[in-house]
């Protein structure tokens, strides 16, 4: 998969986001994103045929092990996003009674 | 000291990783333990981190070597490190003075409620991280948890308002954040490190390649959602409208100026030697931010959104500055900056005590504050004196650098001097509230709360009457020729004062339609995205033709 399918993958989510009118979906929308930025940059680390960067006496043709420890960070600062975020949505819905950006915003507070 | 002799031999003290884990250390006490005695462990821990911190700035003035620290004795371009300098450690002194009065104005409401503190004192380890970090994926990682925390705070008041302001700000500034972890991949698949100091000096070898272009799109625009600039600043007022008094001055003082730090890293440190000719686009979306975050000020009626969209325009002020290569205009930026922490907060603050004392947040319903409450009536005064740039108060010191810049081109002068107007005029409005006959209104004091205005307060005509010791001191220029004794000055003053009166008067005051609909305008989520798409083509097609 080239990083030209990536960007497609983040392009997809900016729509979404730019489109949906569900709050939850804006909140998958955000995960697409996550996982376009993930994939792009283990494509872009990636090496074919290398082997796994692990030192075990083959110091050669590995794959460079920085985009995978800095994407596990990733994958875990987004889990605490989507987790954070659908509670909002609960609370939203317990509030609003409904999860709809458009009703969610236009009710006034007063 | 084994690994510290692998650093080229010299002994290297770990302090700064001490500011972001004593409050961290003391927040995680603070959550096991519910109890209001506990509680007070903030104040040890701030007092704590205050000495290490003067500690640290004496010692790195005798030891300039110790600057930079990298974590584990690697190779400096593959390890962790930190960073500091004299622009980080004026942002540390900021971020501590900020928390103490936030600390003291929070403390005796929340003392029982031992996971606020939690996460009001783990915000502020993070926020230190985020100031002295060297590397660009840790910045992200900080940003991120910033995010996080802030969201949770915002959220804290547990209403409707306050759940959908939180998803707001949290979807649009992860979105953000995103994109700057879009720029930062770039950058490491270009060059191979992610080391900001390293970065800098290897920049200028690739720096017309499309793929380095992308990256300055990229981490620019992620950045500009933080920092609130047109047309991405929607998230702001809902945010700061919403949240409690001491996080709303939170975050207006000083995360919203984290972003702006992030901003001066990046493109003054680390793609300065790129050259790409951005200054003007910068200046415009900084003066266009302060226009439409003034314009929204003037018409609001709820006194915390009348603030937050302060807070907007004031940001755009400092873009202004930020956005120039000559130095003298920079630093009016960075000291905007720092004064802007200080008025905003204590006008924020002042209007909690407020809007707890009269129980309503809309200016036309509060009367007779300098009745009922003198001192605190004071204390915003002087807050509104600076931040509309009276001579002899900290605002007056900044503009006046920033707008040494563009004297003679008479349309960004124009520009600036509506800004000016908008300003005075909305404060005038606010100012409203002062007058009238004494309410009815309970007596109930908080002596600490005021202990942190007054401090607030005292800085900012401070900073105004010894604008140039500090200076000297601080940022080392020579601020001599700004002369607070100008009678131009304080004739300039007096017209933006009666030419606020009269918009005021018969503009404001009349609340035409026009007033109205710039009032009601809302703009939806999906618009917001869209926005943020447009921006990052327009400083793409800007960047890259």
């Amino acid at each position: 998969m080239s990083p030209i399918l990536t960007f497609i993958v983040i392009l997809v989510g900016l729509y979404g986001l730019a489109t949906s009118k569900n709050i939850i979906k804006s909140v998958f929308c955000v995960t697409i994103i996550e996982a376009g930025v993930i994939l792009l940059f283990l494509n872009l680390g990636n090496l074919e045929g290398g082997s796994i960067p692990i030192l075990d006496g083959i110091v050669e043709n590995i794959v460079d092990p920085l985009p995978q420890a800095l994407m596990i960070t990733t994958i875990v600062i987004g889990a605490t996003i989507t987790a954070l975020a659908l509670m909002l949505c609960i609370k939203i819905f317990h509030h609003y009674g409904s999860i709809e950006w458009k009703e969610v915003l236009g009710k006034e507070e007063k | 000291m084994e690994r510290s002799a692998r650093q080229g031999g010299k002994v290297v003290f770990y302090t700064p990783v001490l500011f972001v884990f004593v409050p961290i250390l003391a927040s995680l006490i603070i959550y096991l333990f519910k109890n209001k005695w506990v509680s007070l462990l903030v104040f040890v821990s701030q007092a704590a981190l205050s000495v290490l911190v003067v500690l640290f700035a004496l010692y790195l003035q005798a030891n300039p070597d110790q600057a930079l620290i990298v974590f584990g004795g690697w190779d400096e371009r593959i390890g962790i490190s930190f960073y500091n300098d004299q622009l980080s450690l004026i942002f540390i002194f900021l971020t501590i003075i900020i928390w103490w009065v936030i600390l003291l104005y929070v403390f005796k409401e929340n003392n029982e409620d031992n996971k606020f503190l939690f996460f009001l004192t783990f915000l502020q380890g993070i926020f230190l991280g985020l100031i002295q970090t060297n590397d660009l994926f840790n910045l992200f990682v900080f940003i991120e948890l910033t995010t996080v925390l802030v969201t949770i705070l915002i959220a804290y008041k547990k209403s409707g308002p306050a759940f959908r302001a939180g998803i707001y700000y949290l979807l649009v500034n992860t979105v953000g954040a995103l994109f700057f972890l879009v720029g930062i991949i770039l950058l490491y698949n270009v060059f191979g490190t992610i080391n900001i100091r390293y970065l800098a000096n290897v920049i200028p070898t690739h720096a017309n390649t499309t793929i380095v272009k992308l990256a300055f799109v990229f981490m620019i625009g992620g950045i500009s959602v933080k920092a609130a600039l047109v047309p991405l600043f929607t998230w702001l007022p809902k945010a700061h409208g919403v949240a409690q008094s001491g996080i709303s001055a939170l975050l207006s003082g000083l995360i919203v100026k984290g972003a702006l730090y992030a901003f001066i890293r990046m493109y003054h440190f680390m793609f300065i030697g790129a050259q790409f000719q951005v200054t003007e686009l910068f200046f415009y979306i900084g003066l266009i931010t302060a226009l439409v975050g003034v314009m929204f000020a003037i018409t609001q009626k709820d006194m915390k959104q009348i603030l937050a969209y302060h807070t907007v325009s004031q940001v755009g002020i400092m873009m202004m500055g930020l956005s120039s290569l000559d130095s003298f205009t920079l630093y009016g930026g960075i000291f905007h900056i720092l004064n802007h922490a200080f008025f905003k907060s204590l006008l924020f603050l002042g209007a909690g005590v407020i809007i707890h004392k009269y129980n309503t947040k809309k200016v036309g319903e509060v009367r007779g504050v300098w009745k009922a409450m003198p001192m605190l009536s004071i204390l915003m005064i002087i807050a509104m004196l600076s931040i509309s740039g009276a001579p002899l108060f900290n605002g007056f010191v900044s503009k006046y650098m920033i707008k040494y810049a563009i004297k003679g081109v008479w349309h960004k002068e124009a520009l600036f001097f509506l800004v000016n107007l908008g300003t005075t005029t909305s404060f005038i409005k606010f100012s409203q509230v002062f007058f009238g006959p004494k309410p009815n209104v309970q007596k109930c004091s908080n002596p600490l709360q005021f202990v942190g205005m007054t401090l607030l307060a005292l800085l900012c005509i401070g900073i105004g009457l010894f604008y140039q010791p500090i200076a000297e001191g601080l940022l080392s220029l020579d601020l001599s020729k700004i002369n607070i004794l100008d009678v131009k000055n304080w004739l300039d003053y007096a017209i933006f004062v009666g030419l606020g009166y009269l918009l005021y008067r018969f503009v404001i005051a009349k609340d035409f339609k026009i007033v109205q609909a710039i009032r009601d305008f809302k703009m939806t989520f999906e618009t917001a995205n869209y926005l943020f798409i447009v921006y990052l083509l327009v400083l793409f097609g800007i960047i890259l033709l």
